[in-house]
C-alpha cells in the first residue's frame, strides 16, 4: 500500500509532533471533565490538564468526544 | 458556569449527587429521573448536530445511566458531577455511532503479515535546502526496519482514517492499547529521524 501525499504529510505531522509523555485515552478521559469547566469558563488551563490538550490535539477519536462534550455542555448552560 | 468544584476524592462520596444516588429508593428514583432529562436535553442537539436522525439519545441515555449508576465510585469530584455524567455519555453515544459507521469496513486488509507501506515520494527543494526526498527514504526504512508489524498495522489503519477505538474493536484490543501502538511508533520513528539529523521543525518546515 502507498500512502497518499495528504497520508505522507499526516504521518510526518504526527510523527514531528510526537512526545514521549503524552497520556493516553483513559487519562484524557479521567480529566475531561475538569478540562471543559474550564473552557467552558474562559479560565486559563492549569499546567496539569495542558496534557489533556496534547492529547485531544494527536487523537481523532477524543478530540470528537471533547467537541460534542463542549457542544452539548454549551445547550445545557444555554 | 461558575467556578469549577474543586474537591478531593474523599469529598467525591458527599457530592450532594451521589448522596441521592446511592440513597433511598425514592430519593435515588428522582435523582435519575433528574439526571436522565439532564443527560437527554445535553446530547441530544449534540449528536443530532454529528449524526442526524439516524440516532436516538434516549437509548444512549438509558445505558449511560446504568454505566453512571455502576461507576460512581470513579467519581473523583475533580468537577461537577453533571458535567462528569455528561462526559460519561457523550463518550458513550460517541462510541455507540462510531460502531455503527464502521460495521461493515474491514480491516483484513491492513492486517496481511509482514505488511507495511510506503511513502509518498517528494520531489528535492532546492529552495529551502533540505532534502525532502532523501527525508522520506530515511523515513520509509526506519518504517520498515523499526516498527513491529503491530506498530505499522495501527498506524496504517489510522491514517486510513479509521478511528482508534474502531481499530480495537475489530481487533479485540483496548483503545488504550492501539492508541499505545500509534504512539510508540511516532516516537520511535521521531527518535531514528533525530539520530539521522533531521529534527522535528526541519520535518515541519519542509512537509509545511
Amino acid at each position: 500500500m502507498k500512502l497518499s501525499k495528504v497520508q505522507t504529510k499526516t504521518l510526518l505531522e504526527i510523527v514531528a509532533s510526537a512526545k514521549p509523555d503524552e497520556i493516553d485515552c483513559d487519562g484524557c478521559f479521567e480529566h475531561l471533565a475538569e478540562f471543559v469547566e474550564h473552557e467552558l469558563m474562559g479560565i486559563q488551563i492549569p499546567d496539569a490538564l495542558r496534557k489533556i490538550q496534547r492529547h485531544i490535539d494527536q487523537c481523532p477519536c477524543c478530540s470528537d468526544e471533547h467537541q460534542a462534550l463542549l457542544e452539548g455542555l454549551r445547550t445545557l448552560e444555554g | 458556569m461558575s467556578e469549577p468544584v474543586r474537591t478531593n476524592e474523599a469529598s467525591a462520596a458527599t457530592d450532594p449527587w451521589i448522596q441521592r444516588l446511592v440513597g433511598d429508593p425514592d430519593v435515588r428514583d428522582s435523582a435519575l429521573e433528574e439526571l436522565r432529562l439532564f443527560l437527554l436535553r445535553g446530547l441530544t442537539k449534540s449528536m443530532a448536530s454529528r449524526y442526524g436522525g439516524g440516532y436516538s439519545a434516549e437509548d444512549v441515555v438509558q445505558e449511560a445511566l446504568v454505566k453512571i449508576m455502576n461507576s460512581l465510585d470513579q467519581f473523583a469530584g475533580r468537577s461537577r458531577f453533571t458535567t462528569w455524567a455528561m462526559t460519561v455519555a457523550t463518550r458513550m453515544g460517541i462510541s455507540e455511532m462510531r460502531r455503527k459507521h464502521y460495521e461493515d469496513v474491514s480491516i483484513e486488509a491492513f492486517k496481511t503479515e509482514g505488511a507495511t507501506f510506503e511513502v509518498a515520494s517528494e520531489e528535492t527543494s532546492a529552495s529551502d535546502g533540505l532534502d525532502r526526498r532523501w527525508m522520506v527514504t530515511k523515513l520509509q526504512s526506519l518504517i520498515e526496519d523499526s516498527l513491529s508489524e503491530k506498530q505499522r498495522f495501527a498506524v496504517r489503519a489510522t491514517l486510513e482514517g479509521l478511528p482508534v477505538e474502531v481499530i480495537a474493536e475489530k481487533t479485540g484490543a483496548n483503545r488504550n492499547a492501539i492508541y499505545k501502538l500509534v504512539h510508540d511508533a511516532r516516537t520511535k520513528l521521531r527518535s531514528g529521524l533525530e539520530s539521522a539529523g533531521i529534527s522535528a521543525d526541519e520535518l515541519s518546515i519542509a512537509f509545511a
